[in-house]
């Protein structure tokens, strides 16, 4: 009898999308199987060029040293990407406190909090790096399309986190509120930020460590100055792998303490949500 | 006493009138049908009705946090219907409620969740940055200790008990100096002890400062022991309005309608006492 359940429920059914999964995966495999066959290799010798990648890794890796920058510079240099995270942070925030609040289903119409609600999707859904190319089309490459552009990412991620935590105030205790004669903005500064602000200030940190990727991405790619931009020029100008080696190793040992802290807090507001 | 409140009723101008009251929701039947009644200063009345008879509906049209489809409601001599939004906030001061699930800020204070209800006579930017008189902090002392609070002044409301949430939430109406307080089942979530804490509170606060109560019960037992008046609902119209001496089996029987055999038995305990 057990026999046959099993036979007639097999623990994973096929359904159409892991079929079509399965495909896919299929093709691509095959796909890479006849590009590798396929490729010219005459005049790379694959051996050599393993070897030669790993040589600039230790290059790279275990002989980081300082030619054109100092220490201190490429410390100056990681401030400045820092006061790029720190800004975009900023004005994100400040705009996404507005529409956070317009967004929160306990504060505003449902129409309102639709329209802001699907509007910020819709700019998440996009990432930031294209919208500071996009804004790089009017403001030009360089530091003012990245600001605007990571603002802009900012402000729907952050928009989405506020109104969240601003829905963490029921409903019912905001109609309280209006029943003694309090109106809106009183509600809003003595009821409801004050119940949230322990979640809108982890989720602000949250985003500045973001954007401090981000923006080490942008100073690579939009010239937007900061480390980001010593990485490219020393990959791609001064071809100097030991201070590429010194700069990721600054990169690094920066992205990881700020990981550290918004892995905590996020694990905070995930207690805090149980 | 009852009968001294009755005298009175004649010849003082009433509080509250409502007459003609209709609210319709979307569907058909309406959820209250011309209500008229009017309370004097000082009384102490229960709402009374199977769930879904429009008690909460009928609480809420008092101080507008629901429209009245049509029909007058005056209150303090202002016809409230008429009211513009600033005026409605100023007289929705003179009007505290208290709800069944307390409706407190959970993640502030005792002291400060108390203070909110001030808030409706400040200016919006006083009123933003919390600036409260020294006078209002005293007063809001003081209501603390009289609801027995004084040992939780700066807990977290999180951590008090249902009985203790409650008696903030009549802190935070009393700092109102409210004319008329409304509850809306404010025992409903609680055990029977803390539940006669809060009707003893909620019966002082009526009999000593003058205030007066209007609460929506689900017990009625409860509301024969406490009140002035009670006023039976059923299906949105008043089926029932006088002292609670006057409110017979057969009455109940009307006002609950095939609820109604639960009931006798807490009525018989009514008669044993
Ligand atoms: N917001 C609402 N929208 C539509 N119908 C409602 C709403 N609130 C209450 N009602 C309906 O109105 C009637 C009275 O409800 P209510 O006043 O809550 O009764 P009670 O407090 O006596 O239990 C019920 O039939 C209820 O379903
Ligand atoms: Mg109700």
């Amino acid at each position: 009898m057990k026999k046959i359940e099993e036979a007639i429920l097999p623990v994973k059914p096929l359904t159409r999308e892991s079929l079509t999964m399965w495909i896919l995966l299929l093709v691509l495999s095959l796909l890479t199987i006849y590009a590798l066959a396929a490729i010219d290799y005459t005049s790379v010798d694959m051996g050599k060029a393993m070897a030669d990648t790993l040589n600039n890794f230790k290059t790279i890796f275990f002989h980081p040293a300082a030619h054109r920058l100092s220490l201190w510079d490429a410390f100056y240099e990681v401030l400045i990407t820092m006061g790029l995270a720190f800004l975009t942070t900023l004005f994100g925030g400040v705009i996404a406190m507005l529409l956070g609040l317009l967004a929160a289903q306990n504060l505003a119409p449902k129409q309102v909090t639709n329209i802001i609600k699907g509007f910020v999707a819709f700019i998440r859904a996009v990432p930031s790096i294209l919208w500071v190319l996009i804004f790089a089309v009017a403001a030009g490459l360089g530091s003012v399309a990245a600001v605007i552009g990571l603002t802009f990412h900012s402000v729907s991620y952050l928009t989405k986190a506020y109104s969240e935590s601003f829905e963490e105030l029921d409903r019912s205790v905001i109609e309280a509120l209006m029943a003694s004669g309090a109106n809106w903005w009183q509600i809003i500064f003595q009821a409801v930020i004050p119940s949230s602000v322990s979640s809108l200030l982890s989720w602000t940190f949250m985003r500045f460590e973001i954007n401090f990727a981000n923006a080490v991405a942008m100073g690579a790619a939009a010239g937007a100055a900061g480390i980001g931009f010593d990485l490219f020029m020393d990959s791609g100008f001064y071809f100097d792998l030991r201070e590429i080696g010194l700069v990721t190793y600054f990169i690094i040992a920066f992205a990881i303490v700020l990981e550290t802290i918004s892995t905590n807090l996020k694990s905070k507001i995930l207690i805090k949500k149980a | 006493m009852k009968l001294e409140l009755g005298v009175n009723r004649e010849f003082s101008e009433p509080l509250l009138e409502l007459k003609h009251v209709t609210k319709y929701y979307h569907g058909a039947a309406p959820a209250l049908e011309d209500i008229n009644f009017s309370v004097a200063e000082g009384e102490f009345i229960s709402v009374i009705g199977p769930s879904g008879a429009g008690k909460s509906t009928l609480l809420r049209c008092i101080n507008r946090m629901i429209e009245a489809t049509s029909g007058e409601i005056s209150f303090d001599g202002v016809l409230i219907s008429k009211l513009k939004k600033r005026d409605l906030r100023k007289l929705r001061t003179r009007i505290g409620m208290i709800f069944q699930h307390y409706n407190l800020v959970d993640k502030l204070s005792v002291i400060e969740n108390v203070l909110h209800g001030r808030l409706g006579y400040k200016s919006t930017l006083a009123g933003v940055m919390g600036r409260y008189s020294p006078e209002e902090k005293l007063q809001a002392m003081r209501i603390i200790d009289l609801l027995g609070l004084h040992d939780q002044v700066y807990k977290r409301c999180d951590q008090l008990s249902g009985g203790q949430k409650q008696r903030v939430g009549i802190a935070r109406a009393l700092i109102q100096d409210p004319k008329l307080i409304l509850c809306d089942e404010p025992i409903a979530s609680l055990d029977p002890n803390s539940a006669k804490i809060i009707m003893d509170h909620l019966r002082d606060v009526s009999a000593q400062m003058g205030i007066t109560v209007i609460v929506n019960l689900h017990q009625v037992s409860v509301a024969l022991k406490y009140s002035d008046r009670i006023i039976g609902v059923n299906q949105g119209k008043i089926v029932f309005d006088g002292s609670p001496s006057a409110l017979t089996a057969e009455k109940i029987a009307e006002i609950y309608g095939s609820e109604s055999n639960d009931l006798m038995v807490e009525l018989g305990e009514r008669y044993a006492i």
